[in-house]
């Protein structure tokens, strides 16, 4: 309850803070109005067309279902790459023989491009829901997986026999020691993964399917419709931030509060 | 000489003895003479020019005159500006003004030279210690006071060649604006912490930390710099909303619980906030096309650049002429009256009409300007033009305040008795 209280106390402040990222993202906007201004309207629409374009697309209905599609793909991909991704992750990092074999194919896995799957996935799934899912499952996989992987390894041997020297219990050993280092690997790599997940969906969807951001996208490519276009990668860009800076980021500092008070 | 000299007369003991002086007396003087003076479109560049570049270059310059002329010898310990040094500069400062009074007889010269040489001369007596100060880190008021002398040269030489003058002044805005962000950390720094330390408790010390400054003064300059080169265009409108996000991300810094709505800290929020939502206002206005962007530049200079001014006066006026800080009531009629203003006159900017009502609020701005800065005279005057308590010559301020007294904060053992 406590612990409750303070985080709430602690919302005013965190969204307050997002003032210095607003202010770097309208110095951006203020580059791309700058870019439209000197390429011309038909290469780069002025941010305030994008947003116009963006208002109706969502005033109309029209922007709901194709961001809900893309979300919908995006995030089982995305969930299913951090479910397998650090299960088998932390356990390869147990056993040493594990992470050797695993390294070269998560390596192999790694530097294949997402388009290459996506082709693979057309051929094995067709147009469809599954060839997205899957070609985000396997872009974020091995990110997920070297991440879960890396703080296995990285488990200091000198605290866990020191924990149970002293006979610390099973569950405490488990949230107090491994936990949050383990978490400290995953945390960053699960960002970075949801981040791909979103362009890898929406990039999928541009050759896949007819629904969803990506089918939107290349609807307005084929009409030469740059407006509608730079509205689309807002609302993906907008919905990306909402998550990052609404649920990962304030969970990381939660998790990563520990370090803080260690250092002091 | 000089110390014979700084002993005759109180009033020239510190250079902002007589600044802050003219600053309050002008802040009425120059808004009045804008309504009334009958003037040409040709020597200055017309009524509305005259208003800015009086304000910015009459009344804010010496305000910021007096404040650089006490805070400087303070925080590079070097020796203050007194006597007679002290006169010659006032002097130039007079002389502006009265060149900008008569500027529709007398022409543009005697301005000009009066004018450049106040600022020249105010220029080399800050930038002299802050230089030779080790880090020399007070060379951010030399540069800025650096970039405002450009922008009242360059608005000297486009009246004078006939072009359009406003550019030179919004520009001139923009560094106040600056300015103001730079000084207001300083003294921000001392006030946050006597507050945090009157209440007691464990809470950390407040710090300005650079890095939020230093965006939103990079906000600023460039939003100050585009909407130079590109008056009215759709990039300056983003870069003022970054400039406005950019003063609230400054607000981090004040989140300091209960001690930010004490009686000295809350009024410099309010400074911060009203610039931060004059730039909004002049994104919004420049994005959109709503309203005139006079209203958001009215909100930062009024609320913003006005209210920073009477705290400053308010608070460095008294303490270095020996006094505790005034806790009388005046002080917080005066603030409200200013913010009364920079509401009143933001409003009218945003209805722009002609109606009973809009022109009330530009009466209500103009009234609540001048009884503000008319208060200040009125308490003030004695204690800016008269010897310190201490019966000392110098600027030095006293030492954090610790007795109460009727209502004004005395330092040590004071005449009502008290420990």
């Amino acid at each position: 309850m406590k612990l409750l209280r303070a985080w709430l106390v602690g919302i005013p402040a965190y969204l307050w803070s997002g003032w210095g990222a607003m202010a770097s993202l309208l110095m951006l906007v203020a580059l791309w109005e700058w870019g439209s201004q000197v390429f011309g309207a038909l290469v780069l629409p002025a941010p305030v067309e994008a947003l116009r374009t963006l208002a109706e697309l969502i005033a109309s209905g029209a922007a709901w279902p194709e961001l809900a599609a893309t979300a919908r793909r995006a995030l089982t991909g995305y969930a299913a790459s951090i479910i397998a991704g650090s299960v088998l992750g932390l356990i390869a990092g147990l056993s040493v023989t594990a992470s050797m074999t695993s390294r070269p194919i998560v390596t192999v896995l790694m530097g294949t491009p997402p388009i290459a799957w996506l082709v693979l996935a057309l051929l094995w799934f067709g147009a469809g829901d599954a060839t997205p899912v899957f070609t985000v499952f396997i872009a974020c996989f091995p990110l997920v997986f070297l991440g879960a992987m890396q703080g296995a390894r990285t488990l200091d041997n000198q605290l866990r026999d020191m924990a149970v020297v002293f006979g610390v219990p099973r569950r405490m050993m488990l949230t107090d020691v491994y936990l949050p280092h383990v978490i400290s690997y995953l945390l960053p790599a699960w960002t970075a993964a949801l981040g791909m997940s979103w362009k890898i969906a929406v990039m999928a969807e541009l050759l896949s399917t007819s629904d969803g951001v990506g089918a939107a996208l290349a609807v307005s490519r084929s009409h030469l419709d740059s407006a509608a276009t730079m509205a689309w990668i807002t609302a993906v860009m907008t919905l990306l931030l909402g998550v990052e800076y609404l649920l990962l980021e304030p969970l990381k500092r939660e998790v990563e509060r520990w370090r803080d008070q260690v250092a002091t | 000489m000089r110390l014979d000299d700084a002993r005759r007369a109180p009033l020239l003991y510190c250079g902002f003895r007589p600044f802050y002086l003219a600053t309050a007396a002008y802040a009425m003087v120059a808004l009045l003479l804008a309504v009334a003076l009958p003037m040409s479109e040709g020597v200055m560049g017309g009524r509305v020019a005259w208003h800015v570049h009086e304000l910015i270059f009459g009344f804010a310059l010496a305000s910021i005159a007096g404040f650089l002329l006490t805070a400087i010898p303070e925080f590079t310990s070097s020796a203050p500006l007194q006597g007679r040094p002290l006169a010659v500069l006032f002097a130039w400062w007079l002389a502006a003004r009265l060149g900008a009074v008569f500027a529709d007889v007398t022409g543009l010269v005697p301005l000009a030279i009066a004018s450049t040489g106040f600022i020249l001369h105010l220029l080399l007596l800050v930038a002299a210690p802050a230089w030779r100060a080790p880090g020399r880190q007070q060379m951010g008021f030399v540069y800025a006071l650096a970039t405002l002398a450009s922008m009242e040269a360059g608005y000297l030489i486009a009246a004078w060649r006939g072009v359009p003058v406003m550019p030179w002044l919004t520009a001139a805005v923009g560094v106040l604006m600056m300015l103001i962000v730079i000084s207001m950390s300083r003294i921000s720094l001392r006030l946050v912490n006597d507050a945090l330390q009157a209440r007691g408790g464990d809470h950390p010390p407040y710090l300005a930390r650079p890095p939020r400054r230093n965006l939103a003064t990079t906000t600023i300059a460039l939003y100050t710099g585009v909407e130079f080169l590109l008056p009215g265009n759709a990039i300056g409108g983003w870069l003022a909303l970054a400039a406005a996000a950019a003063m609230f991300n400054l607000l981090n810094d004040w989140h300091v619980g209960r001690s930010l709505f004490s009686r000295w800290v809350l009024p410099l929020y309010g400074v911060y906030c009203c610039i931060a939502l004059g730039y909004a206002l002049l994104g919004l206005s420049l994005l959109g096309g709503w309203f005139a962007p006079s209203a958001g530049r009215h909100l930062m200079l009024i609320g913003g650049a006005g209210l920073a001014m009477l705290i400053v006066m308010l608070v460095s006026g008294r303490t270095h002429s020996g006094h505790a800080l005034d806790e009388r009531r005046w002080v917080m009629v005066a603030i409200g009256m200013i913010i009364t203003a920079a509401l009143a006159r933001t409003l009218w900017g945003l209805l722009a009409g002609s109606g009973v009502v809009v022109m009330a609020l530009l009466a209500v701005a103009l009234g609540a300007w001048i009884a503000a800065f008319a208060l200040y005279l009125a308490h003030s005057w004695r204690v800016l033009g008269g010897p310190r308590p201490d019966g000392g010559h110098d600027c030095s301020a006293p030492p954090l305040a610790v007795v109460s007294c009727d209502g004004i904060r005395e330092h040590g053992p004071g005449p009502c008795g008290a420990p």
